[in-house]
């Protein structure tokens, strides 16, 4: 029998929770985050209220400096409109994540991504650091509560020395990477994420 | 209020307050001892459990962070389950030392549960955060492929295997423990709980080479739940040592540490916790001083002497006939200098041993390679008669060598006399890592000659060892390493020098291939090169200079009539010769049995009790199957089935001293003792008419010893050793530069068990892979920088095919029924013949390891 070799998954660096978005009062009333369903519930999908393809864009445009820090997820759901298999979704801290269950990895969201912050990756590397900030560390703790500030911990505490900083944010080389989740458990800021919900806990969990 | 965690753990609500890695909650409060201890840092993975249906290592996972989640390790598995995995892992061989087995069961249970028929290539990814040091991981690949096959209903479960009715020499024979330590409930010495027992660890020093100026142990005893701080000063006899006795149990205030692995003092507390918090109590004043970091360091005039009769630890002079004649009368010569590094064994199990006292003495609870030895050392220590301490082997976790000199054990039966109670002292994996002896490195200077045709003419050359800090076995290695530095041929000519220095480096000693690994590596290569001065291929050259029985080694022995070298070359050839460009070759041979004039012999004892015939030899079987293979010798004899037939294991107050584990030895030596002994009781057996009953009671004892020559006696063929095994291995790249195949033909005589063999070979082919490409052992200043999971080595999805191929000749020695082991020699011919095969590829000569500007090095750069 055939099957897939390495199925592969889509993974936003990003965890959300960026203060000057909130401040703007940003993303609530889009329309598509809506109160208590998540993501399985697929409420945020329905015809006609669903994010625009262009909606990142329009952001970056109309209210650039205003809504976030300049690495992080905008919130417009660009991915979001260009999933088809409804994987992509807004999750309340108002950063795009995806469902892996659903997702088939086939990328359609990192184009659309004017940021360039979903990464596709094979799926047993559950473990993601999920900032690409190239602030530095005072900077990035000014923007957010789980911006990595490059601190360097996971880097200490990787049993396989797979962990660099590169400009101001941890990078995992999966060629080493043998997916334990130490970084993900110690990780201060909960930077580090794992998308199957064991080492740190998924947006989706946290209301259920 | 306190926080509480709550969760699930194998169907049963738990709830606790502290918040710790799970790893430490399932074995501690829930005495959950399937999930293993081997790193603690998320390396090894053989604390992997299931959570919420994931495999999930258990040291990096918390109490905390587990709320809510379902957790499963195997004493959960459902009896289906349990009864496929315990069948499929010993029909296909997958256990060997078996610390690894629980965490791969549960990978591979969380992998079945979403893909009930798993890929070979799926099986790899979902084992590549456990590693396995035995096996070469292709028998546990093939042991959940059955165990899904089972699941499914797509294999059956053949009860008779694991029952044994038909268990000889020869035969698919199911391991006997391989229940145990699939399911977990198997002991190792960090397995076990004793009433009252408490625990100790030893304060190691800071700086490799350091005058120690004062210890401060006053806050640490001051803590409640310290029992003891234990110095230089509480120690008999501050001296232990395998063969030499140079090895400070302690560095006394006052004196000079030689390594960091050195402890300094001994902490005794009531539990884990209390331990680690007094240990950071300590205070230690230090002077530094600069450390003697390198061989040629070590060999400078002013260098500080690490012990005190100065840096040159062991020397050795091996020569026969005339090989600087012989060189400069030879057509070709070629001349190389090679360097090979320390390598660690990195066994899964970290060292453990549990003390307690015991009649007039102290008994241990012990993880070695030789209970007789570790009784030795710890009576030394201590200044009493040997039989006042009894060593009995528990479950051993993997040893290659590295679990030949006392490293817990004598510790903790100091403790345990110190504080009248159980102690039990476990090592960190960075502890053992920093302790004990590695490979020794080496820098060796080999200049081989031939004549026209490509025979051989004489061999010249010059070895240096760093054993470090300790002798720890250099004497013996070193030798290994000069006599055999001459390869399996026929040439009459040799000039062999070998020293080992001492630095302050970490310990050298025993390792799987016992010296030979390294001056095989240099030999084999030059002869390649000569190969192709002469115009003939690497096999070819070989070939014509190989070994045969009746034909004289270049030691002076006469090849016995099992000798198959030449065999094992043909097996090979056909896959050599496909592969031009891409493949490499090489042969090697190595010692079965101690030899050398030592008295090597191997002792057993059989009584008949309760009906079934019990085996008493005190042979430590690490991993490598030797407890089966006695069995089997047994029932080969006996004609009795493995439900009759009980293996007592390595006790030292009831089992006779058969020798270490070591050398390739147990399967011959202290195999032919139990044939033996099993040959008299078959007498008696048949007398009464096949009625084991009638002998209840009757005990029968062997020992066996087949003399051989001191090395230089003055005799014109001397026996260095009773036999030899023979091995030629071909190794086939990619395009990339990728190990794509290995083909390891090998000489073992007779084989006891096809499976475990093709076990052994594998896993000794990947640990000479890890030597050639992969495996370092970098140190600043002596203090080694790597960590478990950055020693290099291999992982499941790294593994190429391996073929593990054996000739069996008619003509077999007549001892052990032929079986002449094969414990070391399949790691030894892999690295020259990695090396070969990238010479073949882009002709640049790596003459050193692990080599460089290969598709494994590469990758490592390119990520920095």
């Amino acid at each position: 029998m055939s099957r897939v070799q390495k199925k592969k998954v889509a993974v936003v660096q990003c965890a959300g929770g960026c203060r000057r978005q909130t401040e703007v009062g940003r993303p609530a009333g889009n329309g598509y985050q809506t109160e208590g369903s998540g993501p399985a519930g697929n409420g945020c999908q329905t015809e006609g209220s669903g994010p625009a393809e262009n909606g990142c864009q329009q952001i970056l445009e109309t209210k650039a400096d205003a809504v976030s820090c300049e690495y992080g997820c905008l919130g417009g759901g660009s991915c979001v409109a260009a999933c088809r298999l409804h994987a992509v979704y807004i999750n309340a801290r108002g950063a795009a994540e995806v469902d892996p269950e659903k997702c088939a990895g086939c990328g359609l969201c990192a184009k659309a991504c004017p940021r360039n912050l979903i990464r596709i990756t094979s799926v047993e590397y559950n473990i993601y650091p999920a900032c690409v900030s190239e602030d530095a560390g005072a900077q990035t703790r000014k923007n957010c509560d789980t911006g990595c500030i490059a601190c360097g911990i996971c880097v200490r505490n990787c049993p396989m020395a797979a962990i660099s900083i590169e400009n101001n944010h941890a990078v995992i080389d999966e060629e080493k990477c043998i997916a334990c989740g130490m970084c993900a458990v110690k990780c201060p800021r909960g930077a580090i994420r794992d998308y199957n919900g064991i080492f740190t806990v998924r947006e989706a969990q946290v209301g259920s | 209020m306190k926080e509480t965690y709550t969760f699930t753990v194998n169907g049963v609500e738990r709830t606790t307050t502290e918040d710790k890695p799970l790893l430490r909650y399932l074995r501690d409060d829930l005495h959950l001892h399937s999930v293993k201890d081997g790193c603690s840092e998320g390396a090894c993975g053989t604390c992997t459990i299931l959570v919420d249906g994931r495999a999930v290592k258990s040291c990096v996972l918390t109490t905390k962070r587990a709320v809510g989640k379902s957790i499963m390790t195997t004493e959960g598995l459902s009896e289906e389950e349990k009864e496929a995995f315990v069948y499929a892992f010993g029909a296909k061989g997958s256990v060997q030392c078996g610390f690894c087995i629980p965490g791969m069961v549960m990978a591979g249970k969380a992998l079945i549960d979403r893909v009930p028929d798993p890929t070979e290539e799926e099986i790899k990814v979902a084992l590549k955060g456990n590693v396995c040091r035995c096996t070469g991981y292709k028998k546990i690949i093939e042991g959940i492929q059955l165990t899904a096959a089972i699941l499914r209903g797509d294999a059956q479960i053949e009860t008779d295997l694991e029952k044994g009715d038909v268990y000889g020499v020869g035969q698919h024979a199911f391991r006997l423990d391989v229940r145990e330590k699939v399911l977990g409930y198997g002991e190792y010495p960090d397995d076990v709980e004793m009433e009252g027992m408490v625990y100790a660890s030893a304060v190691r020093s800071k700086y490799p080479r350091a005058r120690i100026l004062d210890i401060h142990t006053e806050k640490a005893l001051a803590l409640p739940g310290v029992l003891a701080v234990l110095t230089a000063d509480d120690v008999p006899n501050n001296k232990v040592g395998h063969l030499q006795q140079d090895w400070d149990v302690m560095i006394a205030k006052g004196s000079i540490t030689r390594c960091v692995g050195d402890a300094i003092c001994l902490v005794v507390a009531e539990t884990r916790e209390i331990l680690e918090k007094a240990r950071k109590l300590i205070k230690i004043d230090y002077e530094e001083l600069k450390p003697v970091t390198s061989i040629a360091e070590a060999r400078a005039e002013d260098a500080p002497n690490v012990h005190s009769k100065g840096n040159l630890c062991q020397s050795r002079h091996v020569t026969r006939g005339d090989a600087k004649k012989a060189l400069a009368e030879s057509k070709y010569v070629v001349t190389q200098t090679y360097k090979t590094p320390f390598t660690e064994h990195a066994f899964l199990e970290p060292e453990s041993a549990v003390a307690f006292p015991y009649k007039d003495g102290v008994k241990v609870l012990s993880s070695d390679q030789g209970v007789y030895d570790t009784r030795k050392e710890i009576s030394i220590m201590l200044g009493w008669d040997p039989e006042r301490v009894v060593v009995e082997n528990k479950l051993v976790g993997g040893g290659f060598g590295g679990k030949e000199d006392v490293s817990a054990q004598h510790i903790a039966a100091l403790a345990a006399l110190k504080v009248n109670r159980p102690v039990k002292v476990t090592f960190s994996r960075q502890e053992s890592i920093n302790f004990h002896p590695k490979r020794h490195a080496m820098e060796g200077t080999f200049t081989l000659g031939c004549d026209e045709n490509g025979i051989f003419t004489g061999l010249d050359c010059e070895i240096y060892f760093d054993t470090g800090a300790y002798a720890s076995l250099c004497g013996p290695v070193l030798e290994r390493a000069c006599t055999h530095s001459v390869g399996p041929y026929c040439y009459q000519n040799t000039d062999i020098r070998g020293y080992g220095y001492y630095t302050n480096n970490p310990p050298a000693g025993a390792f799987r291939g016992f010296g030979v690994c390294q001056s095989e590596f240099a030999l084999e290569s030059n002869i390649n090169l000569l190969a192709e001065k002469v115009g003939i291929s690497p096999w070819e050259i070989r070939y014509r200079n190989a070994i045969e029985p009746g034909k004289v080694l270049p030691n002076g022995q006469i090849a016995d009539c099992s000798t198959a070298l030449k065999e094992t070359l043909l097996a090979v050839k056909d896959a050599y010769e496909s592969n031009p460009g891409r493949a490499g070759i090489a042969c090697a041979m190595k010692n079965a049995g101690v030899g050398v004039g030592l008295p090597d012999k191997g002792r057993a004892k059989l009584i008949v009790h309760d009906g079934k015939v019990e085996l008493y030899s005190a042979a430590s079987d690490i991993g490598q199957g030797c407890a089966t293979v006695f069995v089997q010798m047994v029932a080969e004899t006996t004609g009795l089935g493995k439900e009759q037939i009980v293996n007592k294991g390595a006790n030292s107050e009831v089992a006779p001293d058969s020798g270490t584990t070591s050398g390739s030895r147990q399967t011959l030596i202290t195999g032919e003792a139990v044939r033996m002994a099993s040959a008299d009781l078959n007498e008696d057996l048949k007398k009464a008419g096949g009625d084991l009953s009638q002998l209840e009671g009757k005990e029968y004892f062997a020992e066996f010893f087949d003399p051989t020559d001191k090395l230089g006696a003055d005799v014109p063929n001397p026996k260095s050793h009773v036999a030899y095994g023979f091995a030629t291995h071909v190794v086939i790249l990619d395009d990339d530069g990728r190990v794509k195949e290995v083909y390891a033909a090998h000489d073992s005589g007779k084989v006891v068990n096809p499976i475990s063999i093709q076990g052994q070979i594998e896993g000794g082919v990947l640990m000479g892979l890890g030597y050639a490409l992969t495996e370092d052992f970098p140190l600043k200043d002596g203090v080694p920088q790597a960590r478990y999971g950055t020693l290099g080595l291999m992982r499941s999805t790294q593994i190429p095919d391996i073929h593990a191929i054996y000739v069996e000749k008619e003509e077999l020695l007549p001892f052990a029924y032929g079986a002449k082991g094969i414990g070391e020699i399949a790691t030894i011919p892999t690295a020259p013949a990695a090396q070969g095969a990238y010479y073949a590829m882009d002709h640049v000569l790596r003459t050193k390891l692990p080599m460089e500007n290969t598709y494994y090095s590469k990758k490592q750069k390119a990520v920095k």
